[in-house]
């Protein structure tokens, strides 16, 4: 009976869509980074962590208001332990683990051993409870029995829990865990010297009443001090076989503090460009807008300017480093993924449904477009892609690898030629128009519900005074043009104003547009 | 002078468009390859040149004054060496030549060609403007490129002209209807746009080239209205 009804309930909390949402949002706010709210929980742990600690010091030669002590003693470790358990809840799932092993043993026709179930529970959950992060947060509640002195001093466990919410810490940890064996190493080597040394110079002072090392004890300290090249000099040999040790100790120590250095420096200059790229995919993935560009070479470069100039946020990501070296230099955020690989895009977390504004595939080669292309539409189907075609016989496979618009650059200079030696001269002026560096520009202003409400029709927009030309309005619903328009005709929401102007005056215009109150 | 001739310099996909795209607007398009596996692997006629200098055989059965030159040889080296070469031989020829980036677009029009078109350049701008300005760059792109009712002409003041000598501003350009007068040309050259404070004060003269964009009717009746015509003169291509 017992054991049916563990069953049900199992079954119901893995089922249960409200369960699970509200496990996903403890998971969410205290595990996943990308969750907005996490950043919150974790500087409020902080503030507590760093308010403890200042209670624990003032405490040491001031009386601490009362309140304070209670706040520091009860609910701080109360915040602490509620948690620990959250922690501990959303670590595994007791339910998953019940029900996994209930299909399984259903599937073979045995009955279900929730005995088995349970041991893989306390395995999971024990082998959290011993992990070295959930240990320290065990200790940090300690202090909640403040009345035994000893636990008070586990509030410095509390400085620890800092590694969970500060970033640049765990770095340091994964940084410093990559030489795990060379420290070890370096360890063993350390205790050696200081065993060896600590027994001698016990062995040659002990018995010498002018010594000041007369325990063994004080030989371990004198080592300890020697070999790290601190030296105090409260405690020196006064034979000759003993100021002999202290040379070997002196060398070792040398030894020792360089080795030690060198690991140092060595991990993070090994780690320093992974460093970097996790801190540059964060940014990424904290990015509302960008364009993706893949392939970063000549005309990659040029869009990739062009765009970051007019105030986007560009990404480049290239399969070969040099190329992304150059993007680096440019100023460019730019990742060595290759555009091509799914993965590439599951590491980078890049949303392409909500970040991505548009996917540029640039490379000078259609087989890398067509393959990046099709990479990314099997991801998502919506996301807008624009590549470079530099073979026209491909032009096919790019519309079949389902790339939305394609540019030609050989196309765009036949027709480009046709329009020069015809119309030289307004074909300049419509490329000024276009140019970025120009100080006349076309631009394209939006229709909003506040315009359509002032200026019902084209002729009461009074363009003209602010010496904007009015070249024609898009009407969106009809995708349709109207060039120079008559004054009479109707603005509606998401239409769009296409006019030429100096940028400065077109700036005034559409902030005209927006501001001006009704009938004012 | 009327342009009869167009000499293509370079059989590549480049050549290719400039030739499907201007075959129409002369009377003989001549092509030429520094490769003999070009003459022989082409359906078309193809000749040999080489950039020794020797231009005697062309000189013998074209008319430079009449002809306009496409530099379109992918090597960036040969292609100035050959632009400096036909503008050292040649002072009226135009020279139009394709750039692979600005650098080159650089030595190319120091080289002596009359309009460089940089391939990178353009081909970001124009990418670049499909993605922030998607409405104004296919407006544009249809202007220009495409075979759309909506034109761009340019119109020059001739003696006879209704606006000569009247002020820029006080033309009440509402009367000619559908057409936008976007900027004026002046005879130093330099085009200024019509709201400019520069153009406010302008006095069109003879000669001065208005930048006109509206359809094709519209645009043949204004010339009509001003007894001005569309004009070409291939020397503005040094503003």
């Amino acid at each position: 009976m017992l054991k049916r009804w563990i069953l049900d309930f199992a079954y119901f909390l893995d089922t249960s869509k409200s369960y699970q949402k509200r496990k996903r949002f403890f998971s969410n706010i205290l595990e996943n980074n990308k969750n907005k709210y996490k950043k919150y929980i974790d500087i409020f742990m902080v503030i507590l962590i760093f308010i403890s600690v200042a209670v624990l010091i003032r405490e040491v030669k001031h009386h601490v208001n009362d309140e304070l002590m209670f706040f520091s003693n009860y609910i701080i470790s109360f915040i602490f332990f509620i948690e620990y358990i959250l922690r501990l809840w959303i670590n595994s799932s007791v339910s998953k683990i019940i029900v996994a092993r209930a299909e399984h043993d259903t599937f073979l026709h045995r009955e279900v051993n929730l005995l088995k179930a349970f041991k893989q529970v306390l395995k999971v959950k024990f082998a959290y409870i011993l992990s070295p992060q959930a240990l320290i947060d065990l200790f940090a509640i300690l202090p909640f029995f403040h009345e035994l002195r000893l636990l008070r001093m586990f509030i410095l466990f509390r400085v620890f829990k800092l590694f969970r919410y500060a970033k640049s810490f765990q770095t340091l940890a994964s940084v410093l865990g990559t030489k795990k064996f060379e420290f070890l190493t370096l360890g063993i080597f350390a205790a050696i010297v200081i065993f060896i040394s600590s027994v001698l110079i016990y062995v040659m002072e002990g018995n010498n009443p002018a010594s000041p090392i007369n325990t063994l004890f004080e030989a371990v300290y004198w080592s300890i001090v020697t070999i790290s090249t601190v030296g105090y000099g409260d405690m020196v040999p006064v034979t000759h076989e003993g100021r002999f040790v202290a040379l070997l100790v002196i060398m070792a120590g040398i030894s020792v503090l360089a080795f030690t250095t060198s690991l140092f420096v060595s991990a993070f200059t090994e780690k320093l460009d992974e460093i970097r790229e996790i801190k540059i995919i964060e940014d990424v993935s904290k990015l509302k807008k960008f364009y993706l560009v893949c392939g970063y070479e000549s005309v990659s470069r040029e869009v990739a300017r062009k765009l970051s100039s007019s105030g986007n946020n560009v990404i480049i990501i290239d399969e070969n480093l040099q190329r992304i070296e150059r993007a680096k230099k440019d100023g460019f955020t730019a990742l060595n993924y290759n555009p091509g690989r799914v993965e590439s895009y599951e590491n980078l977390n890049i949303d392409m449904k909500k970040q991505v504004k548009a996917v540029l595939c640039l490379r000078e080669d259609d087989i890398e477009n067509v393959y990046a292309a099709l990479t990314i539409r099997s991801i998502n189907k919506d996301v807008f892609i624009l590549s470079l075609l530099i073979n026209d016989s491909n032009r096919q496979k790019l519309d079949f690898a389902g790339i939305n618009t394609v540019v030609y650059p050989q196309e765009l200079i036949g027709l480009i030629t046709k329009e020069l030696i015809g119309k030289p001269v307004a074909f300049e002026v419509i490329h000024e128009l276009r140019s970025e560096n120009a100080d006349v520009k076309i631009d394209e202003l939006g229709v909003t519900q506040r315009i359509v409400d002032n200026f019902p029709t084209v002729g009461e927009l009074g363009n003209k005074e602010f010496r904007v030309v009015l070249l024609g309005v898009y009407k969106h619903k009809r995708d349709r043009f109207y060039f120079n328009p008559i004054d009479d005709t109707l603005l509606e929401i998401g239409d769009y104003l296409l006019v030429v102007g100096y940028q400065i005056f077109i700036l005034e215009f559409e902030k005209y547009l927006h501001t001006k109150v009704k009938n004012g | 002078m009327v342009k009869t001739t167009a000499l293509i310099f370079g059989h590549n996909k480049y050549a290719d468009e400039i030739v499907a795209n201007v075959k129409d607007k002369y009377e003989q398009i001549r092509i030429f390859s520094l490769h003999e596996d070009d003459v022989q692997a082409s359906e078309t006629k193809i000749e040999i040149f080489d950039l020794s200098d020797k231009w005697t055989e062309l000189t013998k059965n074209v008319d430079i004054s009449k002809s306009m030159a496409f530099c379109v040889l992918e090597d960036t080296a040969e292609n100035i060496f050959l632009t400096i070469s036909l503008r050292a031989n040649f002072k009226e020829l135009t020279i139009i030549a394709v750039a692979s980036n600005s650098e080159s677009a650089n030595k190319l029009t120091m080289a002596g060609a009359n309009k460089v078109i940089p391939l990178v350049e353009t081909t970001s701008d124009i990418i670049a403007n499909m993605l922030e300005k998607p409405i104004s760059s296919k407006i544009l792109h249809s202007i220009l490129y495409e075979e759309s009712a909506l034109k761009i002409a340019q119109i020059k003041i001739n003696k006879e002209s209704h606006f000569k000598d009247e002020q820029l501003t006080s033309i009440d350009w509402t009367r000619y209807n559908g057409i936008i007068v976007l900027s004026v040309m002046h005879e130093d050259m330099k085009s200024e746009f019509i709201y400019s404070s520069k153009a406010k004060h302008h006095v069109i003269r003879e000669g001065d080239i208005l930048i006109v964009v509206g359809y094709e009717t519209d645009i043949a009746e204004f010339e009509k209205k001003i007894g001005s015509n569309r004009y070409v003169n291939w020397s503005h291509w040094g503003w």
